[in-house]
């Protein structure tokens, strides 16, 4: 019985150690459950957030109590964090897809036309596509920069196809703002859709 | 036969005006690769885009505030 037994949970063993292999290269194989923006995780905002949407009603976002709107492009929303002389703390814009931007092609669009814009010194830190948003999939960027007037900030990007069109969020704070700023902009991200 | 005569005389008129009219649209000649580039903006802005205003809608990107997700410039 033994002998005949032994076989068989090898057999049983193998079958096992092969399927978590099989479901461990499943894993492996969304490459973007992980990494740069592994925080991103669709969830629903704290309640005492505002929600801001496109005039459209195609896309929405989630922004922090104390932010508000501000002028923006027709079409678009925005909300910021002013500091004194209403200087930008930080910065959240939501705009309908409208130029050559695409999911594909994201990764290099977004540096590219931050470049083309007057914006110096354009780093992109990382990409990624395939993400998860609540509405639908996108891709995501994170970026940096110096503006016309040579002020720095340090961005999240993404562009998102949901059931009601593609559209963009731009989420940015300066770098010394940063850490202090970026679970906001990255929960305010993760809600966007 | 008129009637054919008169379909293919209309055809050939068409084909005059379509090329007088590129003719006319290069003719001022700064036909550059900048000025045809600026063309494809100006068109696709008209279309699609979100209208700058120059500047004047004083949103944040145009006063050396943070870039928005404008895909036009």
């Amino acid at each position: 019985m033994t002998a005949t037994a032994t076989p068989s949970r090898l057999v049983a063993a193998v079958a096992l150690t092969a399927a978590l292999a099989i479901a461990g290269c499943g894993g492996a194989a969304r490459p973007h459950s992980a990494g740069p923006f592994a925080w991103l995780r669709p969830a629903a905002a704290p309640a005492d957030w505002t929600v801001g949407r496109l005039p459209s009603g195609a896309a929405s976002f989630a922004y922090p109590a104390g932010w508000r709107s501000i002028r923006t492009d027709p079409g678009t929303f925005s909300a910021a964090l002013l500091g004194p002389h209403h200087r930008i703390r930080g910065y959240l814009n939501a705009t309908p897809q409208s130029g050559a931007e695409t999911l594909d092609n994201w990764s290099t669009f977004r540096a590219a036309h931050n470049r083309e814009e007057g914006d110096r010194d354009v780093v992109r830190e990382s990409a990624a596509s395939g993400l998860r948003f609540p509405s639908g999939t996108g891709s995501c960027v994170t970026d940096r920069y110096a503006t016309t007037t040579n002020a720095h900030y340090r961005e999240i990007a993404c562009i998102v196809r949901g059931a009601r069109g593609t559209s963009v969020i731009v989420a940015a704070a300066p770098p010394s703002d940063w850490s202090r700023l970026a679970p906001q902009l990255r929960r305010s991200v993760a809600s966007f859709g | 036969m008129i009637v054919r005569l008169l379909v293919v005389g209309a055809m050939a008129l068409g084909s005059l005006t379509a090329v007088s009219g590129a003719v006319a649209a290069d003719s001022p000649g700064h036909v550059t690769a900048h000025a045809a580039r600026h063309h494809k903006r100006h068109h696709r802005r008209h279309h699609h885009g979100i209208p700058q205003h120059n500047g004047g809608d004083h949103d944040a990107d145009n006063n050396g505030g943070p870039s928005d997700g404008d895909g036009n410039t």
